[in-house]
């Protein structure tokens, strides 16, 4: 019974009926698009490389840092700060913080332990709330074990980009589910690596970056990032 | 004035501490939500409500920046809310970030009684989280069709007050305006239906009666 309810609840957080403000941003794929950058090759191209390049070396031990660290929460701010610093385009560091926050939130008025106070650390300039280290630090107060905030976070990362993709009309609903399908089994090798610790992330993902940064000043915008 | 309303403020509904009331305005592209907006905004200032206003925009910040150009309103009290091309997700499903730009709004501005919040253009099936807002209109117009309140939209039956704007269109657009009118009470159960013409401001002073009446709580 147990691992029904832990599996229930990684569905939960999951679904994309769980109101996690993710809809609204694109992570560079916006930008790609408005200047044909961007096509159905390029899109997996694209998700392939957040996850071999940002994700496994970065979200991915920040998270799971975050779980270990648990109800430690001076040790997951310290965590929290290190990431922050470390996320270089301002709408992937903003995104990553309204989406951290909008998590918090969340979990507070679910009742989550303890997040009432990391949302207070956030409001007072403690913790910046990012969304990597909120969700491996919630999950775990949520009743998810170490893989499934691994898988989750994935999970969220791929999802949303295609999920972005499809409304841009860079691929249909079917295909959509297509890419999913195939980059479940990079998802689980790079999972099974052992993640570097946390003073060690690591991200290189220019081309994303370097969209974010111009999709700041971009006109008819229909995302935030 | 109620007294117990009265004791308790605005935006007591739900487990939101007490901040400004957040109103929503929705409807269907083109029916006039911004036009309706630029009226809204003066009466209030005028009656001396301390507002801000958010905006969904569809496709780009237009409709936030046509407000902040009016001169209407400082530009600070208008923010954009960028909704990934889901408008009728954004005040529904996860009004994640209209959440988060009313608080951040609350906290910018202490003393701030009304948000308006207005959803880019949606369908007749649009609707409001109740978590996100404490009131919502929904604006639809003659132009559209005069068959609108007949379809039952769940716009038009569940929003709490039905505005249907452009009623200086009716003539040319061969809208027997009466009967969209009885359409529109009969499919609402009598709950409140009223007629604008936000072109030149006709009828918008009810509007915001209804709003500080029931939201509000003040019948100044």
């Amino acid at each position: 019974m147990a691992e029904l309810d832990a599996t229930l609840a990684a569905l939960q957080l999951g679904d994309s009926f769980f109101p996690s403000g993710a809809n609204a941003f694109s992570w560079g794929l916006e930008t790609l698009r408005n200047e044909r950058l961007l096509d159905r090759a390029g899109l997996e191209a694209f998700v392939a490389g957040q996850l071999e390049h940002r994700w496994a070396h970065f979200d991915r031990p920040a998270l799971l840092a975050a779980w270990e660290a648990g109800d430690h929460l001076e040790s997951v701010y310290a965590i929290d700060r290190l990431v922050d610093a470390a996320t270089l385009a301002r709408e992937a560091r903003e995104g990553a913080r309204r989406l951290g926050a909008a998590l918090l939130k969340v979990h507070e008025e679910l009742r989550t332990p303890q997040a009432a106070l990391y949302r207070e650390a956030v409001a007072a300039g403690e913790a910046p709330g990012n969304l990597a280290v909120v969700q491996g630090w919630a999950g775990r107060a949520f009743g998810l074990g170490r893989e499934a905030v691994v898988a989750l976070s994935a999970h969220q990362l791929v999802t949303g980009l295609v999920s972005a993709a499809l409304r841009l009309g860079v691929l249909g609903h079917v295909d959509a589910q297509r890419v999913l399908l195939g980059r479940r089994a990079q998802i689980a090798a790079l999972a099974a690596r052992p993640a570097p610790p946390v003073e060690e992330i690591a991200s290189s993902a220019p081309m994303a970056e370097i969209a974010m940064m111009r999709h700041e000043t971009g006109s008819g915008r229909l995302f935030a990032s | 004035m109620n007294d117990i309303a009265a004791g308790l403020g605005p935006a007591v509904q739900g487990n939101r501490p007490r901040t400004a009331a957040r109103v929503g305005i929705g409807g269907p592209v083109g029916s006039g939500k911004t036009a309706l907006l630029e009226q809204l905004i003066p009466r209030f200032l005028a009656r001396g409500t301390d507002i801000a206003v958010i905006t969904n925009d569809i496709a780009t910040k237009e409709d936030a920046e046509r407000v902040r150009r009016s001169g209407l309103i400082a530009p600070e009290r208008v923010l954009a809310v960028e909704t990934g091309a889901c408008p009728h997700s954004a005040i529904r499903e996860d009004p994640t970030l209209n959440m988060q730009s009313a608080d951040e709004l609350d906290r910018r501005f202490p003393g701030l009684e009304l948000i308006l919040i207005e959803s880019g253009g949606d369908n007749l099936a649009s609707s409001f989280s109740l978590d996100l807002v404490d009131y919502w209109l929904f604006v639809i117009d003659v132009a559209g069709g005069d068959d609108i309140p007949r379809k039952r939209g769940l716009g038009v039956l569940s929003c709490d007050l039905l505005v249907i704007n452009k009623t200086d269109l009716a003539p040319y657009t061969r809208t027997d305006l009466p009967r969209m009118r009885r359409e529109a009470d009969e499919v609402r159960g009598g709950r409140p239906v009223l007629l604008t013409n936000c072109a030149t401001g006709e009828g918008v002073d009810a509007v915001v009666e209804t709003i500080a009446r029931e939201v509000l709580f003040d019948g100044r």
